[in-house]
Protein backbone atom coordinates (compact mmCIF):
# COMPACT_ATOMS: atom_id res chain seq x y z
CA UNK A 1 0.00 0.00 0.00
CA UNK A 2 2.74 2.11 0.66
CA UNK A 3 4.56 1.68 -2.05
CA UNK A 4 1.48 2.13 -4.36
CA UNK A 5 1.06 5.39 -2.65
CA UNK A 6 4.61 6.34 -3.36
CA UNK A 7 4.68 5.48 -6.62
CA UNK A 8 1.71 7.92 -7.15
CA UNK A 9 3.69 10.63 -5.69
CA UNK A 10 6.20 9.85 -7.62
CA UNK A 11 4.46 9.56 -10.79
CA UNK A 12 2.32 12.86 -10.10
CA UNK A 13 5.66 14.53 -9.12
CA UNK A 14 7.27 13.28 -12.43
CA UNK A 15 4.02 14.58 -14.42
CA UNK A 16 4.54 17.65 -12.50
CA UNK A 17 7.45 18.99 -13.76
CA UNK A 18 7.30 17.46 -17.26
CA UNK A 19 4.12 19.54 -17.13
CA UNK A 20 6.26 22.38 -15.70
CA UNK A 21 8.76 21.93 -18.07
CA UNK A 22 6.58 22.24 -21.32
CA UNK A 23 5.02 25.63 -19.93
CA UNK A 24 7.94 27.00 -19.10
CA UNK A 25 8.75 27.77 -22.64
CA UNK A 26 12.44 26.62 -23.65
CA UNK A 27 14.78 29.35 -23.90
CA UNK A 28 16.49 30.73 -27.33
CA UNK A 29 19.86 30.67 -28.24
CA UNK A 30 21.68 32.49 -31.04
CA UNK A 31 24.47 30.81 -31.73
CA UNK A 32 27.74 31.57 -33.69
CA UNK A 33 30.55 29.85 -34.56
CA UNK A 34 33.27 29.10 -31.72
CA UNK A 35 36.26 31.26 -33.46
CA UNK A 36 33.53 34.15 -33.83
CA UNK A 37 35.17 36.90 -32.38
CA UNK A 38 31.97 38.42 -30.70
CA UNK A 39 31.17 37.27 -26.75
CA UNK A 40 27.66 38.63 -27.24
CA UNK A 41 24.89 40.49 -29.87
CA UNK A 42 22.56 42.46 -28.73
CA UNK A 43 18.64 41.62 -29.70
CA UNK A 44 18.41 44.50 -32.04
CA UNK A 45 21.36 43.94 -33.80
CA UNK A 46 20.05 40.08 -34.48
CA UNK A 47 16.69 41.27 -36.10
CA UNK A 48 18.58 43.39 -38.11
CA UNK A 49 20.64 40.60 -39.53
CA UNK A 50 17.42 38.10 -39.94
CA UNK A 51 15.83 40.98 -41.83
CA UNK A 52 18.69 42.03 -44.66
CA UNK A 53 19.37 45.43 -43.35
CA UNK A 54 22.98 44.67 -41.75
CA UNK A 55 24.95 42.45 -43.96
CA UNK A 56 27.82 42.32 -41.16
CA UNK A 57 29.08 41.11 -37.62
CA UNK A 58 28.66 44.07 -35.59
CA UNK A 59 32.46 45.14 -35.34
CA UNK A 60 32.66 43.54 -38.76
CA UNK A 61 32.79 40.25 -40.89
CA UNK A 62 29.72 39.16 -43.21
CA UNK A 63 27.06 37.36 -41.43
CA UNK A 64 24.76 34.51 -43.35
CA UNK A 65 21.97 34.01 -41.01
CA UNK A 66 19.83 30.67 -40.99
CA UNK A 67 16.23 30.73 -40.66
CA UNK A 68 14.34 27.23 -39.18
CA UNK A 69 11.57 25.62 -41.67
CA UNK A 70 7.80 26.11 -41.22
CA UNK A 71 6.51 24.00 -38.48
CA UNK A 72 9.45 24.52 -35.76
CA UNK A 73 9.12 25.65 -32.15
CA UNK A 74 11.79 27.75 -32.05
CA UNK A 75 10.95 29.60 -35.33
CA UNK A 76 8.07 30.76 -33.99
CA UNK A 77 9.43 32.07 -30.66
CA UNK A 78 11.92 33.93 -32.75
CA UNK A 79 9.42 35.85 -35.26
CA UNK A 80 7.40 36.76 -32.17
CA UNK A 81 9.76 37.73 -29.61
CA UNK A 82 13.14 38.94 -32.07
CA UNK A 83 11.35 39.72 -35.27
CA UNK A 84 8.14 41.14 -33.44
CA UNK A 85 6.09 39.96 -36.12
CA UNK A 86 3.76 37.10 -37.22
CA UNK A 87 4.63 34.43 -39.18
CA UNK A 88 2.42 36.03 -42.14
CA UNK A 89 3.93 39.49 -41.79
CA UNK A 90 7.41 38.16 -42.25
CA UNK A 91 6.25 36.65 -45.47
CA UNK A 92 4.51 39.60 -46.72
CA UNK A 93 8.02 41.59 -45.72
CA UNK A 94 10.37 38.71 -47.67
CA UNK A 95 7.67 39.12 -50.49
CA UNK A 96 8.53 42.89 -50.71
CA UNK A 97 12.32 42.78 -50.84
CA UNK A 98 12.58 39.56 -52.79
CA UNK A 99 10.04 39.95 -55.72
CA UNK A 100 11.41 43.59 -55.82
CA UNK A 101 14.97 42.10 -56.39
CA UNK A 102 15.88 44.29 -53.00
CA UNK A 103 17.10 41.16 -51.16
CA UNK A 104 16.86 37.64 -50.36
CA UNK A 105 15.60 35.73 -47.17
CA UNK A 106 17.93 33.62 -44.56
CA UNK A 107 18.43 30.57 -46.05
CA UNK A 108 16.51 27.49 -44.01
CA UNK A 109 17.60 24.44 -42.29
CA UNK A 110 15.18 21.64 -41.45
CA UNK A 111 15.86 22.13 -37.47
CA UNK A 112 17.32 22.95 -34.42
CA UNK A 113 20.04 20.61 -35.21
CA UNK A 114 20.67 21.04 -38.80
CA UNK A 115 21.40 24.86 -37.60
CA UNK A 116 23.18 23.86 -34.79
CA UNK A 117 25.84 21.62 -37.66
CA UNK A 118 26.05 24.21 -40.39
CA UNK A 119 27.06 27.30 -37.31
CA UNK A 120 29.76 24.45 -36.24
CA UNK A 121 30.68 24.50 -40.01
CA UNK A 122 30.42 27.72 -41.04
CA UNK A 123 32.49 30.82 -38.99
CA UNK A 124 29.90 33.60 -40.92
CA UNK A 125 27.08 31.85 -40.22
CA UNK A 126 24.13 33.27 -37.09
CA UNK A 127 21.34 30.63 -35.88
CA UNK A 128 18.58 30.84 -33.31
CA UNK A 129 18.50 27.13 -31.47
CA UNK A 130 16.63 25.29 -28.80
CA UNK A 131 18.83 26.31 -25.95
CA UNK A 132 18.82 22.56 -24.58
CA UNK A 133 20.62 21.51 -27.85
CA UNK A 134 23.81 23.77 -27.77
CA UNK A 135 27.17 22.14 -27.00
CA UNK A 136 30.84 23.35 -27.46
CA UNK A 137 30.26 22.91 -31.40
CA UNK A 138 28.92 26.44 -30.93
CA UNK A 139 29.31 29.76 -29.22
CA UNK A 140 26.07 31.28 -27.55
CA UNK A 141 25.78 34.81 -28.23
CA UNK A 142 22.50 35.93 -26.31
CA UNK A 143 20.08 33.80 -24.54
CA UNK A 144 15.97 35.05 -24.95
CA UNK A 145 14.28 33.44 -22.22
CA UNK B 1 26.76 24.32 -62.47
CA UNK B 2 26.20 22.03 -60.30
CA UNK B 3 22.32 20.62 -60.48
CA UNK B 4 22.69 18.74 -57.05
CA UNK B 5 19.86 19.21 -54.76
CA UNK B 6 20.16 20.67 -51.67
CA UNK B 7 19.61 19.03 -48.84
CA UNK B 8 16.43 20.74 -47.09
CA UNK B 9 13.45 19.31 -47.49
CA UNK B 10 11.92 20.05 -50.56
CA UNK B 11 8.30 19.31 -49.36
CA UNK B 12 8.38 20.94 -46.15
CA UNK B 13 9.58 24.42 -48.45
CA UNK B 14 6.44 23.24 -50.49
CA UNK B 15 4.31 24.18 -47.90
CA UNK B 16 5.02 27.50 -47.12
CA UNK B 17 4.79 31.45 -48.15
CA UNK B 18 8.11 33.23 -49.33
CA UNK B 19 10.44 29.94 -48.78
CA UNK B 20 11.38 29.02 -52.09
CA UNK B 21 9.56 26.11 -53.87
CA UNK B 22 12.89 24.40 -55.62
CA UNK B 23 16.30 24.98 -54.57
CA UNK B 24 18.93 23.80 -57.14
CA UNK B 25 22.34 24.27 -55.92
CA UNK B 26 22.19 28.39 -56.24
CA UNK B 27 19.16 28.67 -57.81
CA UNK B 28 16.06 29.64 -56.42
CA UNK B 29 12.54 29.86 -57.73
CA UNK B 30 9.74 31.41 -56.05
CA UNK B 31 6.48 32.80 -57.24
CA UNK B 32 3.18 34.74 -56.83
CA UNK B 33 -0.08 35.01 -58.37
CA UNK B 34 -3.53 36.69 -57.94
CA UNK B 35 -6.49 35.59 -59.09
CA UNK B 36 -9.23 39.05 -59.07
CA UNK B 37 -12.82 39.61 -60.63
CA UNK B 38 -13.86 43.12 -60.76
CA UNK B 39 -17.84 44.70 -61.29
CA UNK B 40 -18.57 48.33 -62.34
CA UNK B 41 -22.36 49.97 -61.85
CA UNK B 42 -20.67 52.40 -64.39
CA UNK B 43 -22.45 52.83 -67.76
CA UNK B 44 -18.83 53.73 -69.25
CA UNK B 45 -15.71 51.37 -68.59
CA UNK B 46 -12.25 51.48 -66.92
CA UNK B 47 -9.86 53.89 -68.86
CA UNK B 48 -8.32 50.20 -70.00
CA UNK B 49 -11.33 48.46 -70.77
CA UNK B 50 -11.05 45.60 -68.13
CA UNK B 51 -13.35 46.73 -65.80
CA UNK B 52 -17.16 47.23 -67.03
CA UNK B 53 -20.44 46.41 -65.93
CA UNK B 54 -20.56 42.53 -65.73
CA UNK B 55 -18.09 40.46 -63.81
CA UNK B 56 -14.65 40.47 -65.26
CA UNK B 57 -11.27 38.53 -64.42
CA UNK B 58 -8.84 40.20 -66.85
CA UNK B 59 -8.02 43.60 -64.67
CA UNK B 60 -6.18 41.76 -61.77
CA UNK B 61 -5.76 38.10 -62.78
CA UNK B 62 -1.76 37.65 -63.51
CA UNK B 63 0.61 34.53 -62.11
CA UNK B 64 4.66 35.42 -61.78
CA UNK B 65 8.15 33.56 -61.29
CA UNK B 66 11.20 34.93 -60.20
CA UNK B 67 14.13 33.12 -60.94
CA UNK B 68 17.63 34.10 -58.52
CA UNK B 69 21.01 32.54 -59.38
CA UNK B 70 24.10 32.96 -58.03
CA UNK B 71 27.05 32.86 -60.38
CA UNK B 72 29.62 33.40 -57.37
CA UNK B 73 29.40 35.50 -53.93
CA UNK B 74 29.58 38.79 -55.39
CA UNK B 75 27.40 38.62 -58.43
CA UNK B 76 23.71 37.22 -58.88
CA UNK B 77 20.95 36.61 -61.87
CA UNK B 78 17.46 37.84 -60.49
CA UNK B 79 14.23 37.34 -63.49
CA UNK B 80 11.03 37.97 -63.19
CA UNK B 81 8.34 36.34 -65.91
CA UNK B 82 5.19 37.86 -65.90
CA UNK B 83 1.57 36.79 -67.25
CA UNK B 84 -1.26 38.46 -67.26
CA UNK B 85 -4.78 37.95 -68.06
CA UNK B 86 -4.86 41.47 -69.48
CA UNK B 87 -2.32 40.31 -72.00
CA UNK B 88 -4.11 38.09 -74.86
CA UNK B 89 -4.14 34.27 -73.71
CA UNK B 90 -2.03 35.03 -71.07
CA UNK B 91 1.29 35.60 -72.65
CA UNK B 92 3.98 35.64 -70.36
CA UNK B 93 7.02 38.11 -70.65
CA UNK B 94 10.52 38.93 -69.26
CA UNK B 95 8.99 41.54 -67.11
CA UNK B 96 12.42 42.48 -65.77
CA UNK B 97 16.10 40.29 -64.93
CA UNK B 98 19.08 41.83 -64.02
CA UNK B 99 22.43 40.76 -63.26
CA UNK B 100 24.01 42.48 -59.84
CA UNK B 101 26.97 42.83 -58.58
CA UNK B 102 27.93 43.49 -54.59
CA UNK B 103 30.71 46.11 -54.50
CA UNK B 104 30.51 46.22 -50.82
CA UNK B 105 28.31 46.11 -47.93
CA UNK B 106 27.00 49.89 -48.96
CA UNK B 107 27.03 49.24 -53.05
CA UNK B 108 25.36 47.12 -55.27
CA UNK B 109 25.29 47.85 -59.01
CA UNK B 110 22.58 45.67 -60.87
CA UNK B 111 22.60 45.83 -64.95
CA UNK B 112 19.85 44.63 -67.47
CA UNK B 113 16.19 45.29 -67.22
CA UNK B 114 15.06 46.88 -63.93
CA UNK B 115 11.51 47.49 -61.99
CA UNK B 116 10.71 51.25 -63.04
CA UNK B 117 11.05 52.57 -58.86
CA UNK B 118 8.85 55.22 -59.30
CA UNK B 119 6.83 55.55 -56.70
CA UNK B 120 6.68 53.11 -52.78
CA UNK B 121 5.48 49.82 -54.32
CA UNK B 122 6.32 50.22 -57.92
CA UNK B 123 9.13 47.09 -57.89
CA UNK B 124 6.39 44.44 -56.51
CA UNK B 125 3.70 46.16 -57.98
CA UNK B 126 2.70 42.89 -59.48
CA UNK B 127 3.06 41.02 -56.45
CA UNK B 128 -0.60 41.59 -54.96
CA UNK B 129 0.10 40.05 -51.42
CA UNK B 130 2.91 42.12 -50.58
CA UNK B 131 0.09 45.25 -50.43
CA UNK B 132 -3.26 46.14 -48.68
CA UNK B 133 -5.28 46.91 -51.83
CA UNK B 134 -6.64 44.75 -54.55
CA UNK B 135 -4.86 47.58 -56.57
CA UNK B 136 -2.92 50.27 -55.66
CA UNK B 137 -4.18 53.42 -55.85
CA UNK B 138 -4.88 54.16 -59.42
CA UNK B 139 -5.23 57.66 -59.20
CA UNK B 140 -1.65 58.08 -58.49
CA UNK B 141 0.08 54.46 -60.03
CA UNK B 142 -1.80 55.08 -63.17
CA UNK B 143 0.50 58.31 -63.96
CA UNK B 144 3.34 55.84 -65.01
CA UNK B 145 2.53 53.89 -67.68
CA UNK B 146 6.22 52.70 -68.05
CA UNK B 147 6.89 49.60 -65.67
CA UNK B 148 10.53 48.68 -66.59
CA UNK B 149 13.39 50.42 -67.41
CA UNK B 150 16.31 48.72 -69.66
CA UNK B 151 19.50 50.33 -68.09
CA UNK B 152 21.44 50.07 -64.86
CA UNK B 153 21.42 51.28 -61.31
CA UNK B 154 23.11 51.45 -58.08
CA UNK B 155 21.82 50.51 -54.98
CA UNK B 156 23.58 52.18 -51.91
CA UNK B 157 22.79 51.47 -48.56
CA UNK B 158 23.60 52.99 -45.31
CA UNK B 159 22.75 53.05 -41.67
CA UNK B 160 22.11 56.61 -40.90
CA UNK B 161 21.07 57.21 -37.15
CA UNK B 162 18.79 54.23 -36.41
CA UNK B 163 17.48 54.36 -39.78
CA UNK B 164 18.63 52.68 -42.84
CA UNK B 165 19.35 54.93 -45.83
CA UNK B 166 19.04 53.41 -49.80
CA UNK B 167 19.74 55.62 -52.79
CA UNK B 168 19.08 53.98 -55.70
CA UNK B 169 19.99 56.43 -58.81
CA UNK B 170 19.13 54.59 -61.98
CA UNK B 171 19.67 55.72 -65.91
CA UNK B 172 18.54 54.16 -69.54
CA UNK B 173 15.55 54.05 -71.73
CA UNK B 174 12.17 52.28 -72.18
CA UNK B 175 9.33 51.19 -74.27
CA UNK B 176 5.77 50.95 -73.73
CA UNK B 177 2.38 50.68 -74.26
CA UNK B 178 0.31 52.95 -72.73
CA UNK B 179 -3.67 52.46 -72.89
CA UNK B 180 -4.75 56.36 -74.48
CA UNK B 181 -8.50 57.45 -74.84
CA UNK B 182 -9.51 59.78 -77.20
CA UNK B 183 -10.55 62.22 -75.40
CA UNK B 184 -13.77 64.52 -76.28
CA UNK B 185 -11.28 67.83 -76.91
CA UNK B 186 -9.94 66.05 -80.23
CA UNK B 187 -13.31 66.52 -82.04
CA UNK B 188 -13.04 69.98 -82.75
CA UNK B 189 -10.82 70.63 -85.79
CA UNK B 190 -7.42 70.88 -84.42
CA UNK B 191 -4.36 71.58 -86.63
CA UNK B 192 -1.62 69.13 -86.40
CA UNK B 193 1.61 69.18 -88.14
CA UNK B 194 1.48 68.33 -91.84
CA UNK B 195 2.15 64.71 -92.75
CA UNK B 196 1.49 63.94 -89.17
CA UNK B 197 -0.90 60.60 -88.87
CA UNK B 198 -2.55 60.00 -86.16
CA UNK B 199 -3.78 56.12 -85.27
CA UNK B 200 -6.35 57.69 -83.38
CA UNK B 201 -9.79 55.98 -82.82
CA UNK B 202 -13.05 57.54 -81.17
CA UNK B 203 -13.33 59.62 -78.35
CA UNK B 204 -14.28 57.05 -75.97
CA UNK B 205 -12.16 53.87 -77.43
CA UNK B 206 -9.25 52.50 -75.66
CA UNK B 207 -6.23 52.82 -77.99
CA UNK B 208 -2.84 51.47 -77.20
CA UNK B 209 -0.05 53.47 -77.87
CA UNK B 210 3.54 52.44 -77.76
CA UNK B 211 5.95 54.91 -77.10
CA UNK B 212 9.46 55.11 -75.71
CA UNK B 213 11.12 56.78 -73.26
CA UNK B 214 14.45 57.87 -74.18
CA UNK B 215 17.51 59.76 -71.59
CA UNK B 216 15.69 58.43 -68.43
CA UNK B 217 17.39 59.11 -65.60
CA UNK B 218 16.22 59.26 -61.72
CA UNK B 219 16.95 58.47 -58.47
CA UNK B 220 14.57 56.94 -55.75
CA UNK B 221 15.57 56.84 -51.78
CA UNK B 222 13.98 55.80 -49.06
CA UNK B 223 14.23 55.89 -45.00
CA UNK B 224 13.64 52.95 -42.97
CA UNK B 225 12.77 53.00 -39.40
CA UNK B 226 11.66 50.02 -37.06
CA UNK B 227 7.77 51.09 -37.67
CA UNK B 228 7.92 53.83 -40.12
CA UNK B 229 9.32 55.21 -43.58
CA UNK B 230 9.79 58.05 -46.06
CA UNK B 231 10.47 57.44 -49.37
CA UNK B 232 11.50 60.64 -52.74
CA UNK B 233 11.78 60.19 -56.14
CA UNK B 234 12.43 62.43 -59.10
CA UNK B 235 13.16 61.37 -62.49
CA UNK B 236 13.59 63.20 -66.12
CA UNK B 237 13.04 61.77 -69.71
CA UNK B 238 12.40 62.31 -72.92
CA UNK B 239 9.38 60.83 -74.12
CA UNK B 240 8.57 59.75 -78.05
CA UNK B 241 5.65 58.05 -79.55
CA UNK B 242 5.03 57.96 -83.08
CA UNK B 243 1.24 57.38 -83.03
CA UNK B 244 1.09 60.54 -81.52
CA UNK B 245 3.35 62.45 -83.26
CA UNK B 246 5.94 62.99 -80.54
CA UNK B 247 9.60 63.30 -80.21
CA UNK B 248 11.40 63.41 -77.31
CA UNK B 249 9.08 65.35 -75.42
CA UNK B 250 10.80 66.51 -71.77
CA UNK B 251 8.66 65.02 -69.34
CA UNK B 252 9.63 64.84 -65.27
CA UNK B 253 7.81 63.16 -62.53
CA UNK B 254 8.26 63.67 -58.36
CA UNK B 255 6.88 62.35 -55.67
CA UNK B 256 6.87 61.57 -52.29
CA UNK B 257 5.68 58.76 -49.98
CA UNK B 258 5.86 57.43 -46.86
CA UNK B 259 4.57 54.05 -44.78
CA UNK B 260 3.58 53.55 -41.19
CA UNK B 261 3.23 49.81 -39.49
CA UNK B 262 2.76 50.54 -35.56
CA UNK B 263 0.78 48.92 -32.96
CA UNK B 264 -1.34 47.09 -35.85
CA UNK B 265 -2.25 50.55 -37.17
CA UNK B 266 -1.07 50.64 -40.75
CA UNK B 267 -0.44 53.41 -43.14
CA UNK B 268 0.45 54.60 -46.42
CA UNK B 269 0.54 57.99 -47.86
CA UNK B 270 2.09 58.86 -51.10
CA UNK B 271 1.75 62.30 -53.56
CA UNK B 272 3.42 63.29 -57.34
CA UNK B 273 3.17 65.52 -59.81
CA UNK B 274 3.98 64.59 -63.59
CA UNK B 275 4.75 67.86 -65.83
CA UNK B 276 5.22 66.89 -69.56
CA UNK B 277 6.10 69.71 -72.50
CA UNK B 278 5.35 69.57 -75.87
CA UNK B 279 2.65 67.23 -78.13
CA UNK B 280 3.59 64.44 -75.57
CA UNK B 281 0.85 66.99 -73.31
CA UNK B 282 -1.46 65.32 -75.64
CA UNK B 283 -1.30 61.55 -73.81
CA UNK B 284 -0.07 62.48 -70.88
CA UNK B 285 -1.31 65.83 -69.78
CA UNK B 286 0.24 67.37 -66.45
CA UNK B 287 -1.19 66.05 -63.62
CA UNK B 288 -0.71 65.59 -60.01
CA UNK B 289 -2.25 63.09 -57.16
CA UNK B 290 -2.43 61.41 -54.24
CA UNK B 291 -3.70 59.44 -52.27
CA UNK B 292 -3.65 58.29 -48.04
CA UNK B 293 -4.60 54.58 -46.66
CA UNK B 294 -5.38 53.11 -42.87
CA UNK B 295 -5.63 50.07 -41.94
CA UNK B 296 -6.04 48.48 -38.86
CA UNK B 297 -4.72 44.61 -38.19
CA UNK B 298 -6.90 42.48 -36.03
CA UNK B 299 -5.46 39.16 -35.94
CA UNK B 300 -6.09 37.85 -39.62
CA UNK B 301 -8.16 40.49 -40.51
CA UNK B 302 -7.16 43.66 -41.73
CA UNK B 303 -10.08 46.50 -42.90
CA UNK B 304 -8.64 49.72 -44.54
CA UNK B 305 -9.82 52.76 -45.84
CA UNK B 306 -8.13 54.86 -48.96
CA UNK B 307 -9.29 58.51 -50.05
CA UNK B 308 -7.27 59.41 -53.59
CA UNK B 309 -7.59 62.46 -55.78
CA UNK B 310 -6.03 62.61 -59.25
CA UNK B 311 -5.89 66.37 -60.54
CA UNK B 312 -4.46 68.56 -62.78
CA UNK B 313 -1.17 70.54 -62.20
CA UNK B 314 -1.03 73.75 -64.25
CA UNK B 315 -1.47 72.21 -67.63
CA UNK B 316 -0.01 74.85 -70.44
CA UNK B 317 -3.10 75.56 -72.85
CA UNK B 318 -0.74 75.51 -75.95
CA UNK B 319 1.65 72.95 -76.10
CA UNK B 320 4.00 73.59 -79.24
CA UNK B 321 6.11 75.91 -81.05
CA UNK B 322 5.52 76.89 -84.85
CA UNK B 323 2.93 73.93 -85.39
CA UNK B 324 1.09 74.11 -82.22
CA UNK B 325 0.09 70.56 -81.11
CA UNK B 326 -3.23 70.24 -78.38
CA UNK B 327 -2.55 70.08 -75.13
CA UNK B 328 -4.18 67.06 -73.18
CA UNK B 329 -7.06 67.44 -70.67
CA UNK B 330 -6.15 66.61 -67.55
CA UNK B 331 -7.92 63.84 -65.74
CA UNK B 332 -9.49 64.63 -62.18
CA UNK B 333 -11.43 61.96 -60.13
CA UNK B 334 -11.17 61.15 -56.53
CA UNK B 335 -12.40 57.75 -55.04
CA UNK B 336 -13.01 56.55 -51.52
CA UNK B 337 -11.77 52.72 -51.09
CA UNK B 338 -13.31 50.53 -48.16
CA UNK B 339 -11.21 47.34 -48.18
CA UNK B 340 -10.24 44.31 -46.21
CA UNK B 341 -7.71 41.68 -46.42
CA UNK B 342 -7.97 38.36 -44.48
CA UNK B 343 -4.78 36.32 -44.00
CA UNK B 344 -5.08 32.50 -45.23
CA UNK B 345 -1.88 31.46 -43.72
CA UNK B 346 1.17 32.67 -44.36
CA UNK B 347 1.60 32.96 -47.71
CA UNK B 348 -1.81 33.95 -49.10
CA UNK B 349 -4.80 36.55 -48.44
CA UNK B 350 -8.37 37.27 -49.46
CA UNK B 351 -9.23 40.58 -50.18
CA UNK B 352 -12.58 42.25 -50.89
CA UNK B 353 -13.00 46.03 -52.21
CA UNK B 354 -15.89 48.48 -52.76
CA UNK B 355 -14.52 51.50 -54.17
CA UNK B 356 -16.71 54.83 -55.45
CA UNK B 357 -15.45 56.94 -57.86
CA UNK B 358 -16.29 60.07 -58.07
CA UNK B 359 -14.87 61.43 -61.46
CA UNK B 360 -15.21 65.58 -62.82
CA UNK B 361 -15.61 64.87 -66.62
CA UNK B 362 -14.27 61.41 -67.49
CA UNK B 363 -11.67 60.72 -64.63
CA UNK B 364 -10.21 57.49 -65.45
CA UNK B 365 -13.07 55.91 -67.43
CA UNK B 366 -13.27 55.90 -71.11
CA UNK B 367 -16.16 58.50 -70.81
CA UNK B 368 -18.35 57.04 -73.16
CA UNK B 369 -21.25 54.42 -72.56
CA UNK B 370 -22.17 51.32 -75.15
CA UNK B 371 -23.71 53.20 -77.50
CA UNK B 372 -21.42 55.89 -77.69
CA UNK B 373 -22.48 58.58 -75.64
CA UNK B 374 -20.60 60.72 -73.47
CA UNK B 375 -21.30 59.76 -70.09
CA UNK B 376 -19.48 62.23 -67.85
CA UNK B 377 -19.04 63.39 -64.24
CA UNK B 378 -21.21 59.98 -62.82
CA UNK B 379 -19.80 58.95 -59.46
CA UNK B 380 -19.59 55.05 -60.34
CA UNK B 381 -19.00 52.13 -57.63
CA UNK B 382 -16.15 49.41 -58.07
CA UNK B 383 -15.95 46.01 -56.58
CA UNK B 384 -13.32 43.64 -56.69
CA UNK B 385 -12.64 40.39 -54.92
CA UNK B 386 -8.74 38.93 -55.34
CA UNK B 387 -6.90 35.89 -53.64
CA UNK B 388 -3.17 36.81 -53.54
CA UNK B 389 -0.42 34.36 -52.96
CA UNK B 390 3.41 33.81 -52.95
CA UNK B 391 5.08 30.72 -53.24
Amino acid sequence: MKTLRTYATRTLLAAGLLFGAVCAQAELAIIAHPGNSLESIDQAEVERIYLGRSRSFPGGGSVKPLDQAPGNDMRDKFFASVLNMTEAQVTGYWSRRMFSGKGTPPDTLADDLAVKARVASDPNSLGYVREDVVDSSVKVLLLIP
Amino acid sequence: MKTRLRTTSAAVLLALGATPVMAVDNIVLNGFMTAGATYTDSDTQWYNGNIRDEIGFEQDSRVGLQVAAQINPKMNVTVQVLGRAREEDYDAFFDWGFVSYTASDAWELRAGKIKFPTFLISDYIEVGYAYPWIRPPQEVYTSNPLTAIAGADALFRTRLGNADLLVQPYVGTSRGQSTVVPQGALEINQTFPPNQQFAFGLPGSVEFVDFEAQNLIGINSSMNWDHFSVRAGYLSIEVSADALGVSQEDAEFWSVGGTMDLNNFIGYAEYFEREIEGGANLGFPNQKGYYATLGYRFGKWMPHITYAKLDENGNPNSCGGANPFPCGEALKQDSITLGVRYELGAGAALKAEAQRVDPEGRGLFTGYDADGNSVLDDAAMIYSVAIDVVF
